[in-house]
């Protein structure tokens, strides 16, 4: 089953987004902060990461730029997570080099569609 | 008008601006709706039926309140 970068500050949400993954069998790594997400795409070699955008140390569209201009990294499909639900933050999260977009609270059915489309195009 | 509001008025004031007060109220809701839903998945499988339909309830008002968020601050989902 994929393994799946999860990168999210919040601990409720980290911890209740990563049992609902890893009750459908998905691999879950975590990382607390932007600068963590970027280290551990490059270190787990994930299939998917799920990046929410306001993250300490450095947020989430700076680490989507990091991941999308590094040669090992790049090819990873990423979704932004965000609480800010307006047409713009999808758009800046589109323009860091994500591959897709989602809002919070997540409505599980709809990301996992999601995520399953990116895996299936990247397979 | 507004210029006559002390500092700290008007600075609570631009602290409730919907675009904030949007993503502070979406950040409680996620973890109710979020854990009623895994709670709900927990017990489905137990076959706990009388747990599922309270925790149908709840994730049923925390889905309104989303939907009112969505129906008064003009967000997209």
């Amino acid at each position: 089953m994929a393994k799946i970068l999860l990168v999210e500050d919040n601990e409720m949400n980290r911890d209740m987004l990563s049992r609902r993954l890893e009750r459908r069998g998905y691999e879950v790594v975590i990382a607390v902060d932007g600068q963590q997400g970027v280290a551990m795409a490059e270190s787990e070699s994930p299939d998917l990461i799920l990046m929410d955008m306001s993250l300490p140390v450095i947020d989430g569209w700076e680490a989507t730029r990091t991941i999308k201009g590094g040669m090992e990294t790049k090819q990873i499909p990423v979704i932004a997570l965000t609480a800010h639900a307006m047409s713009t933050d999808r758009d800046k999260a589109i323009e860091a080099g994500c591959d897709d977009y989602d809002t919070k609270p997540i409505e599980l059915p709809r990301l996992l569609e999601k995520m399953e489309a990116l895996l299936s195009k990247a397979s | 008008m507004i210029d006559d509001l002390p500092p700290e008025i008007e600075k609570r004031i631009q602290h409730l601006l919907p675009r904030d007060l949007l993503h502070d109220l979406r950040t409680p809701l996620s973890h109710i709706l979020g854990y009623s839903e895994l709670l709900l998945e927990q017990m489905k499988d137990a076959g706990s039926e009388e747990y599922v339909a309270h925790l149908e309830k709840i994730r049923k008002a925390g889905r309104e309140l989303v939907d009112m968020l969505k129906d008064n601050f003009k967000s997209d989902t």
